[in-house]
């Protein structure tokens, strides 16, 4: 299997010496994202985002298990993210490579752990019938910022989700179709998003967003995962090279920034999306679900 | 309607393609000649990688299969004598099914197989690897009631017609000579060779205006897969030979 080609030595001096006179490549701000196009399939949970030529798309599904022993109260929620050789040849199937195994972490922590599902709600009946969810994530073309596109990509998809409903009696559960009932959006406790910072020149140079050449030669990284209220759900730092830690608290000051920019672009093509969908104002009518607050208490 | 494709929108891949019929969506992407590792190497040939990843979970016993199969057919077109000791690297991305596509009552790799061929067609093209000829691959379906094929068919017609009696996957090369044939069910011999010729009149362009197809012109322009083909082919290369016609 052929390697990941690197950048030249060249191209790295270009890259760096362009970075000191303060000039990206692509003429972007340091903390600027690259333009990030978001759309939504035909079908309920799936999530294409398209961030510069980094292209990702998340896609739910749900199935009914018995709930493990352990926790009976709970749903499952799984997230599988998976390269193929589509993105890079470098990516072998079976074979996870070093970004494979920090994405999947990442996400897993940055989602899952975080409890952005609420994994009770998918309980169908206590330790005999739950939902499984499970989020594919389907890297389609690779320019780096994989872990951001992701992270966006799983929560739209989230979001866009809806899950068939069921019926109760006894020890008796059915699952309406989608003709019988309208699905029901899963609960989402808060929106937990990415934001990768690059940092080059001993810590004086942090980028937002870089693509594959500039995180080709950063000395290290550092992931930022928080809610649009500034709860970060977790930090983690790739790489050598030794951060200050007041660079740190700098880097969630602007991840609070971008993180606030983009769950407002998420919410906003929910909403087109959502009025797409609704032709003729039937679906508040259809809709079996309660209402209930849409702003979680900020603590 | 048709088919719809958009070819080489993938920037990392050597090329790459989408396709889109009845609501299956598939993207298909071809890495290669690369180069190959020691133990897959072939002395005289190229080795060819398929790769067909579902649009949940990961690959079952089902996509083994099919990989299979595409791999046995494309081998036979692709010049791998032309550039041995390389790899060809074809990796199938399954977008998108219809949603009737699990309740249809037919074998889903069936009806997955001509899309998944004509995607690694196209991503084979839009790679310009070395190809001896083309490959066009169509689905028919006879339902029980009636023993006349229906010509791919989208899923919801297969759920109207239910019970399928059998269905059959076809693939032509471009010299109308048959490549791949899968079928499934209970079939006479007459109604498979039936079947077959409707098939080759659908995959292939008819041969010096004989009408053979004479029928088929009735029910308005039917699909040809291989003018589609050469349709597609001829807009992506207008596209690309842009900077020469203008002036």
């Amino acid at each position: 299997m052929p390697r990941e080609a690197e950048v030249s030595v060249n191209e790295r001096a270009f890259i760096l010496e362009a970075l000191q006179e303060n000039i990206r490549l692509d003429g972007r701000a340091f903390d600027a994202f690259r333009s990030l196009e978001l759309r939504f399939g035909d079908e309920y949970g799936v999530a294409d985002v398209q961030l510069g030529k980094t292209r990702v798309i998340a896609r739910i599904s749900v199935d009914v298990t018995v709930p493990p022993p352990e926790r009976k109260f709970d749903g499952v929620f799984q997230i599988v993210a998976e390269f193929s050789p589509m993105a890079s040849p470098a990516f072998e199937i079976g074979r996870p490579t070093d970004a494979e195994v920090i994405l999947s972490r990442i996400l897993e922590k940055a989602i899952r752990r975080s409890n952005a599902l609420d994994t009770e709600s998918l309980c169908i009946i206590a330790g005999l019938k739950c939902f499984a969810l499970r989020a594919d994530v389907h890297i389609i073309d690779h320019d780096g910022g994989l872990i951001d596109a992701s992270c966006i990509a799983v929560m739209a998809a989230l979001q866009h989700f809806r899950r068939p409903d069921v019926v109760v009696e006894g020890e008796k559960a059915t699952i309406l179709s989608v003709r019988e009932r309208e699905p029901i959006p899963l609960s989402i406790l808060h929106q937990p998003l990415c934001v990768t910072f690059s940092y080059y020149e001993e810590e004086e140079i942090f980028l937002v967003d870089a693509n594959l050449a500039e995180e080709q030669v950063r000395q290290g990284e550092v992931i930022v995962t928080m809610n649009r209220h500034g709860e970060v759900c977790q930090v983690a730092k790739y790489g050598g090279a030794t951060i200050d830690p007041l660079a740190i608290l700098n880097c969630n000051n602007i991840a609070l920034q971008k993180v606030k920019d983009l769950s407002k672009l998420i919410q906003k093509r929910l909403e087109e999306d959502a009025k797409q969908r609704d032709v003729g104002g039937l679906l508040a009518e259809l809709s079996a679900e309660n209402e209930r607050p849409m702003e979680p208490p900020v603590g | 309607m048709g088919p719809q494709a958009v070819l080489s929108h993938l920037h990392r891949a050597d090329g790459s393609a989408t396709y889109a019929q009845n609501g299956y969506s598939i993207i298909g992407s071809v890495n290669g000649p690369i180069e190959v590792l020691r133990r897959d190497e072939l002395p005289e040939e190229a080795t060819i990688e398929v790769n067909i990843r579902p649009a949940i979970g990961v690959g079952s016993p089902k996509e083994r299969h099919l990989e299979t199969l595409i791999h046995n057919t494309l081998r036979s077109i692709i010049l791998t004598r032309s550039i041995p000791r390389t790899l060809l690297q074809i990796t199938l991305q399954v977008r998108s099914l219809p949603e009737e596509d699990a309740s249809t009552g037919v074998s889903t790799s069936l009806t997955l197989l001509p899309h998944l061929l004509n995607t690694a067609l196209l991503s084979l093209l839009s790679a310009s690897i070395p190809l001896s000829t083309i490959v066009t691959s169509v689905l028919l379906a006879i339902p029980a009631n009636t023993s006349t094929p229906v010509c791919s068919p989208d899923p919801k017609e297969l759920l109207r017609a239910k019970p399928i009696r059998s269905i059959h996957v076809f693939a032509f090369s471009g010299d109308r000579r048959l490549l791949l044939n899968e079928s499934d069910g209970t079939f006479s011999y007459d109604e498979w060779e039936e079947a077959c010729e409707l098939a080759e009149d659908v995959c292939c362009k008819e041969e010096g205006g004989v009408g053979l197809g004479e029928g088929m012109e009735v029910d308005g322009p039917q699909d040809n897969m291989e003018s589609w083909l050469r349709d597609v082919v001829k807009r992506k290369v207008e596209q690309e030979q842009r900077w020469r016609t203008a002036d």
